[in-house]
């Protein structure tokens, strides 16, 4: 986590734009009324707290599916104030009231003369509502603090999340190149110029070019690039292994990919909601577009129908997505009802 | 019972029950159990191969033939994409050609036993299908209703590759051997999570024969089509968010506990049986 000052990145945190040339893809949010979950809690001695917050931080951080960084994990229990009350997990991560006890019941301390003993807790309950995500502006936290559960503001949380990208701008554009020219190239000989471009974290120096196939002799009305390019993943990776098999004195092993497990993709037109699920269901990591699709589009709340595939809140995972709002990669052109 | 046979021997068993049951609805109702049923085999035929249990049939409804089946290979397919809709576009696919898919598509009704995802939906809007019948929800990405309504949006309205506006939205009907899908489910994830080893919750690792959620027809199809499949004497269900009776008042429990290991063949002889036609037809159409 670098501070946002010591950023080597230019980002306008007000339009969430990098560099002045990529534009952050985001649902429009509705934040003053805050979806609500609930929480595991319990009440604990005081001089007990470090052996939990260990706990916590060994078996709950970075499993737990819902993140509670946001929320204050100990507080002064307000019925009993010789007490503290802790926040476990999300009923989320663990529904089952056996499984937590069970889970508790492993945390051991030391005693002053030596001894492993259990650890003493009561009031073990899920009824706490808490929001799950934070507000975007530190007056709405004071309000939800108070309504809800002390939580803590750590400025809005999107600045944070535009800080830590990880963003190589002169690769970014090396590949912007490559699927624009390829565009350009299509249309010249009238074909579908809509082109994707898949890098694999474990192999980035061979990417994957797919192209639109929707009108070749063997494609079908569903053969978009996006599709398209996710087979030929696949199928790379089928011939890897295969070599690898065969190849086994070799030492060049790699790890095997898993779909398309954190693959940055690279895309000329907004994809359709076809093709942007499809990269959910993929994995990947990051979307980066160059021309917005405003019927057939999936990504943008402006387009289609707002869809926001890549940061539904009703689906469980997600993708980053940028546009290109720079006009150095020119591509070419497809009528706005085609899904691309 | 009716069973789904060669399209000539079909068509004379569909029309004598017209006769032996005269409310066309109860015919309809019927159908969709009966078709239904080959996915609800094609599923559990996954499951005992180590694939999530989803599976799906396609029908051509003019001939009342099956022409096309597929099943969920995200496990053995190194992508996760290949869905059980997939497997059958693209057995079509070959079947007709890959131009004449959206022509083909207008007389096609997809059966498959969990509502497609969202992805799925949207491909079968492209492809300009007639309709889609499920039978559970699919809660995590279902594009029918539960988490988008992708069948009746509006992406596609002004496409000139659609023979007229509008006419990409379908219908997706829900609630067909509803219990069935969910427990094969639920076979798959007690399964998976014997081999887990963090358990995660005591539904997911006990088996639950007895409890389902409701259904809320209104999710995913207004009263007015609802009627229109299953006749106005059903439409209390709609009112109570449950399942039809006539054809589904308990599970059928050998349906989804019987290994189906023919169906494969089955499937394909259908489907074979079909393309024999098509190529007498066009044979004749061209002489
Ligand atoms: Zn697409
Ligand atoms: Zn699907």
């Amino acid at each position: 986590m670098v501070k946002k000052v010591n950023n080597p990145l230019k980002i306008d945190f007000q339009k969430c734009i990098i560099e002045g040339r990529l534009q952050q893809i985001l649902p429009k949010h509705i934040t003053s009324e805050p979806e609500l979950i609930n929480i595991w809690t319990i009440d604990i001695n005081p001089q007990d707290s470090k052996y939990f917050i260990a706990f916590i931080r060994r078996n709950i951080k970075e499993t737990d599916p819902i993140s509670l960084l946001h929320l204050k994990r100990i507080q002064k229990n307000p019925n009993d104030k010789s007490l503290l009350k802790l926040i476990l997990c999300s009923v989320e991560y663990i529904a089952d009231r056996e499984d937590i006890i069970k889970l508790l019941e492993s945390i051991e301390k030391k005693t002053p003369n030596g001894n492993v003993e259990k650890i003493q807790y009561t009031n073990l309950n899920k009824d706490l509502k808490v929001p799950k995500e934070p507000p975007i502006t530190r007056e709405l936290i004071n309000e939800w603090s108070k309504k809800f559960w002390p939580m803590v503001w750590n400025g809005n949380p999107n600045d944070q999340i535009l800080n830590d990208y990880i963003i190589d701008m002169d690769s970014i554009r090396g590949k912007l190149d490559i699927i624009s020219k390829q565009s350009q190239s299509l249309a010249k000989s009238n074909e579908i110029p809509v082109v994707s471009l898949f890098v694999n974290p474990l192999d980035p120096l061979n990417h994957i070019l797919s192209i639109d196939q929707r009108n070749s002799t063997s494609g079908c009305q569903l053969d978009h690039s996006i599709m398209n390019g996710i087979k030929k993943v696949a199928e790379d990776e089928v011939k890897r292994r295969k070599l690898e098999q065969e190849a086994k004195e070799s030492n060049n092993y790699r790890e095997k990919t898993y779909l398309c497990l954190n693959f940055d993709v690279y895309t000329t037109h907004e994809p359709c909601s076809m093709c942007s699920m499809a990269l959910i269901h993929s994995r990947i990591k990051r979307l980066i577009f160059i021309k917005p699709m405003e019927v057939t589009g999936s990504l943008r709340p402006e387009s289609g129908h707002g869809y926001c595939m890549h940061a539904n809140k009703n689906l469980n995972s997600k993708y980053e997505v940028f546009q290109w709002i720079g006009d150095e990669y020119p591509v070419g052109s497809v009528e706005n009802y085609t899904c691309c | 019972m009716m069973t789904l046979d060669t399209p000539s021997s079909s068509s004379s068993s569909s029309s004598s029950l017209l006769i032996s049951r005269k409310d066309a609805h109860i015919v309809m109702g019927y159908l969709h159990y009966e078709r239904m049923k080959l996915a609800i085999k094609l599923a559990r035929y996954a499951l005992d191969h180590n694939e999530t249990p989803v599976a799906c049939i396609f029908i051509h409804e003019p001939t009342n033939s099956v022409i096309a089946y597929g099943l969920n290979a995200t496990n053995h397919s190194l992508t996760g994409v290949a869905h059980a809709e997939f497997m059958g576009i693209e057995q079509i696919k070959n079947l007709v050609g890959p131009h004449h898919l959206m022509d083909f598509f207008k007389d096609v009704v997809l059966y498959v036993t969990v509502e497609p995802c969202i992805m799925c939906a949207s491909a079968l809007k492209q492809l300009n299908i007639k309709k889609v019948v499920f039978g559970c929800a699919n809660e995590r990405f279902g594009g029918n209703g539960t988490v988008l309504h992708i069948n009746k949006d509006k992406a596609l309205l002004n496409a000139p590759s659609l023979p007229k506006a509008e006419s990409a939205s379908y219908e997706a009907i829900p609630g067909i051997l509803r219990k069935e899908a969910i427990m094969l489910l639920r076979y798959f994830y007690v399964r998976e999570n014997k081999s887990a080893v963090t358990p995660r919750n005591k539904a997911e690792r006990n088996l639950d024969k007895e409890t389902f959620p409701d259904l809320i027809w209104s999710t995913y199809i207004d009263r007015e089509t609802f009627i229109q499949e299953f006749g106005s004497a059903q439409s209390i269900h709609y009112e109570n968010n449950s399942d039809l009776m006539s054809f589904n008042d308990d599970i059928d429990w050998s349906l989804i506990e019987t290994p189906w290991d023919d169906i494969v063949e089955d499937l394909n002889e259908k489907c074979q049986s079909f393309n024999m036609i098509q190529r007498k037809k066009s044979k004749l159409e061209t002489v």
